[in-house]
């Protein structure tokens, strides 16, 4: 159990998912409410048409893309609380690379690829640098890094809302909305057809997920990262410079969040807006990663479970009278359910236990 | 209990498997009341399994425990501890940021209406204390992490006294104590065993077993080899009993001549995480083909500067320079590039990861180095080839590269990490204790490499608080007091009476065979 194989894992996190389906629905039942209805809805919410699919997955690659973030600074021992914020740098830097440079650009499908290319580079060297900054604090400034980090979201937020609202809000408009991007700027749907998921979306969250593996696991940079997660005063004996390292694997996760901003700005929006009214992706995907016991490649399971309670539970909010209160409560069980494993697996490889010593 | 006449402790046939691997086969042992029992074998040979089974940490698979005479069995080691059997482990179980009287009485703490009732917890620790002659009580209100590791230690016995114990099983206690703290450690087991307590004493270094043990039992993969009597035993006859052959004990002649300098230092000053002055001022320089030794006690500076010289430290002022370009100010990974290998005083948070495997543990330092890695890949195939090799030359148990780190035993851990270190092939290798809490078998393999290499050109820095190790390996011996060298000798000639009376920082009166640097 302690050393289970993913297939073992992919099998409990299944049973896991029943069994907190099955205790939920009896909640809900004795609460009064439809119990079948709420599964059957959860479900159909998630999976039932090739929209909701659209919607499960839109959600999923957002939560892949900010999952594999959190796990890249968790795994070198960093908490990174601040993805959210990078995140909505990352797509602010998108936003602003494709208004200003669409005009210098031409248009069309070639224009069109240009622009989101530039974007994406743009969104990852502005998430980049958002998260360089609370690693140079750390490392020079000995700034706690979960405090500086959740500073910055509301700084990254506020600053983003101000400018939005103060220069790029088209005369004549309330709303804190920038122009929309041109028509050509957008990703396509394929089968989906949907506006706001195409699979290409969903294929450069996958795509970072697999880099940032290789990275990790095949690199010596990602091992200089890992073991100084794992023990900080073996990485130094083995010429691992610690406070280089720190800003390293910040910058390196805020540029995966960058990635995620620019799919936001690209893919979801189409337009950029008020940074307090996006979804919370950069904190669920704390859990998301924690699941995942910080694997990039288990991010992409996790992510979609994910992707798929948040897309069932708003469907259900839609359509059911349910209490949102109690359609949270049980996806937070299911949740528990399946995260319990690995919170055991790591509590029981914390104490020791496991190893044969002698 | 004692007075029956009845053994305190007698382990009948005990057999322990841990799935294939057989840890303890039919192994007997019995321990007289009053009495120390020494129990020594190899690393892994058995004799931390045999006492967690007394413990009841372990269920045997086959065999008797007798305590006082009766038949036990222990599910847990609260059975043991009922039946008053303590264990003192290597790392010890005490709580750091509570204070003495907090971790003495943990778990079993007197009462009073809910509350824990300070006062007869001090009434009851001071008893034993003036019992046994323990001076801990001064420091019941202080707390663990702000006491030396020899009065940690003796907060572990006291808390086993305090719980009733009148059988203690010491594992390893020396293997963290300076030898001032040793010989204080062995006064205080003479006092427990003239209060009628008797003592399993686990231990892999002869001369200890032979100075305070009654009994000394011998194991050897997993079996008893026998048991002899401590005062008419010779260190050749339990070094044999141990690995199974004769043990050479002098170190071996030189074949070649050391070449030119390939370490130099000058006038280093190095500052401790406190920001106090530890290294004074300290000139040094070793040559190709040539071992430098350092002995003084421990904390006079040669931790600072080991790290100064690998990289890990920043210097105050000075120079260090490695075959004739200036160091000083080039970063740890540099230094490795370079070919200085380092042997940390510290295996279990510096030269391994306690998580990782050997396989990724072979790779720690070479994260750089060709073949290993290659325009920022590592080759882990090659390193997994690396790392059987090193548990193949240096008999690393159990012999699986697959196996945590964290799950070998210290001397193990020890042995790969310096297989690792001299695989290299490095120009100079600092070693700061080599073989720390490794057994006899591998010191001598160890110092066997060791010469080997240097006779092959390799330069040698060897910090050790082993008199008789520093001695037998050093071309010269430095001797450290307080950050600085008071003298450079020739450890053939000195005795250990005048390297103790250097140690202690005392000049010797002439000038007599010193050798100038």
């Amino acid at each position: 159990m302690l050393r289970a194989s993913v297939l073992e894992r992919f099998a409990l996190a299944v049973v896991s998912t029943l069994l907190a389906l099955l205790i939920g629905s009896v909640i809900v039942w004795a609460t009064g409410y439809d119990a079948v209805e709420f599964v059957t809805s959860l479900l159909y919410g998630a999976v039932g048409n090739l929209s909701n699919v659209a919607f499960t997955l839109r959600q999923s690659t957002m939560l892949i893309l900010t999952g594999v973030a959190v796990a890249v600074a968790f795994r070198a021992g960093v908490f990174n609380i601040g993805v959210q914020g990078q995140f909505v740098v990352g797509g602010f830097a998108t936003a602003l690379t494709i208004l200003f440079l669409a005009p210098l650009l031409p248009g069309g499908p070639v224009g069109g690829v240009v622009l989101m290319v530039l974007g994406t580079i743009t969104a990852i060297v502005a998430g980049g640098a958002y998260g360089a900054l609370p690693g140079l604090m750390k490392a020079y400034a000995d700034a706690n890094e979960v405090i500086t980090t959740i500073m910055l979201n509301f700084i990254a937020s506020g600053v983003v809302y101000f400018l939005i609202d103060a220069y790029l809000r088209p005369s004549g408009t309330s709303a804190p909305n920038t122009e929309s991007f041109p028509d050509y700027v957008d990703l396509p749907g394929f089968a989906f057809g949907s506006g706001s998921f195409s699979v290409i979306g969903l294929g450069v969250a996958l795509a970072t997920a697999l880099g940032v593996y290789v990275v990790m696991a095949r690199t010596s940079f990602g091992y200089d990262l890992v073991t100084s997660g794992y023990q900080e005063s073996a990485a130094a004996y083995s010429g691992v410079d610690p406070k280089r390292t720190v800003v390293t694997t910040m910058t390196f996760s805020g540029m995966v969040a960058g990635v995620a901003g620019a799919m936001f700005a690209i893919m979801v929006l189409g337009y950029y807006s008020d940074p307090s009214t996006f979804p919370s992706f950069g904190f669920d995907a704390i859990a998301v990663s924690l699941l995942a016991a910080n694997n990039p490649l288990g991010v992409i399971p996790a992510g979609l479970l994910f992707g798929g309670l948040d897309a069932g539970g708003q469907y259900i909010g839609f359509t059911l009278d349910v209490p949102s209160e109690l359609v949270d409560g049980v996806i937070g069980l299911i949740v528990l359910f399946v995260a319990a494993p690995e919170l055991f697996r790591m509590s029981a490889r914390r104490f020791g236990l496991g190893g044969d010593d002698r | 209990m004692s007075g029956s006449g009845a053994p305190a402790v007698e382990l009948d046939a005990i057999t322990k498997r841990f799935g294939d691997v057989i840890a303890n086969d039919g192994v007997d042992l019995t321990l007289e009341r009053g009495t120390v029992h020494a129990l020594v074998g190899e690393n892994g040979a058995g004799k931390t399994t045999l006492m967690s089974v007394l413990y009841g940490l372990y269920e045997p698979d086959g065999g008797t425990i007798c305590v006082d005479g009766q038949p036990r069995t222990f599910d847990s080691p609260r059975d043991a501890i009922d039946a008053g059997v303590g264990m003192i482990h290597q790392h010890f179980q005490l709580v750091d940021t509570m204070t003495v009287l907090q971790n003495v009485v943990l778990g079993h703490e007197p009462t009073d209406n809910g509350l824990v009732d300070q006062d007869s917890a001090r009434a009851a620790i001071d008893e034993v204390c003036s019992t046994y002659g323990f001076d801990i009580d001064k420091h019941l209100d202080t707390r663990i992490e702000d006491l030396g590791v020899g009065v940690q230690q003796r907060v572990e016995i006291v808390k086993s006294l305090y719980r009733g114990a009148d059988t203690l099983i010491l594992d390893e206690p020396t293997a963290v104590l300076t030898p001032q703290e040793v010989d204080e450690l062995f006064d205080v087991m003479a006092e427990l065993t003239d209060r009628g307590q008797s003592l399993i004493f686990i231990t892999h270094k002869l001369d200890e077993a032979m100075a305070v043990a009654d009994d000394i039992t011998v194991l050897r993969d997993g079996e008893s080899v026998g048991t002899v009597d401590g005062a008419s035993t010779s260190e050749q006859e339990l070094a044999r009993m141990m690995v199974g052959r004769d043990v050479l004990f002098e170190g071996q002649e030189r074949t070649t001549e050391p070449g030119s300098v390939t370490l130099d230092v000058a006038d280093l000053r190095v500052q401790d995480d406190r920001g106090l002055e530890q290294v004074s001022g300290i000139d040094l320089s070793v040559r190709s083909g040539e071992v430098l030794g350092i002995a003084g006690v421990d904390g006079n500076g040669q931790a600072e500067l080991v790290e100064a010289i690998t990289g890990l430290r920043p210097v105050e002022s000075g120079t260090v320079t490695f075959e004739g370009r200036d160091i000083t100010e080039t970063s740890r990974r540099d230094r490795i590039e370079a070919g200085i290998a380092y042997i940390p005083e510290d295996r279990q948070s510096e030269g391994l990861v306690q998580e990782y495997d050997l396989v990724r543990n072979a790779l720690l330092g070479n994260q750089t180095i060709e073949p290993f890695v290659e325009n920022g890949f590592v080759d882990w195939d090659r390193v997994r080839e690396h790392a059987a090799e090193i548990v193949a030359e240096y008999d690393v148990q159990p012999p699986h590269v697959e196996a945590d780190a964290g799950s070998l035993s210290g001397g193990n851990q020890q042995k790969f990490v310096v297989g690792r270190e001299l695989r290299h092939d490095p120009d100079l290798v600092v070693a700061s204790h080599p073989t720390r809490g490794v057994d006899i078998g591998s010191i001598e393999f160890i110092h066997g490499r060791l010469h080997e290499m240097r006779d092959e050109g390799m330069a040698i820095l060897l910090v050790s608080s082993k008199l008789d190790e520093v001695q037998k390996l050093s071309d010269r011996l430095a001797v450290i007091h307080e950050g600085e060298f008071v003298d450079v000798v020739d450890p053939d000639a000195v005795t250990e009476g005048e390297l103790g009376l250097l140690m202690a920082g005392r000049e010797r009166a002439a000038a007599d065979g010193g050798v100038e640097r």
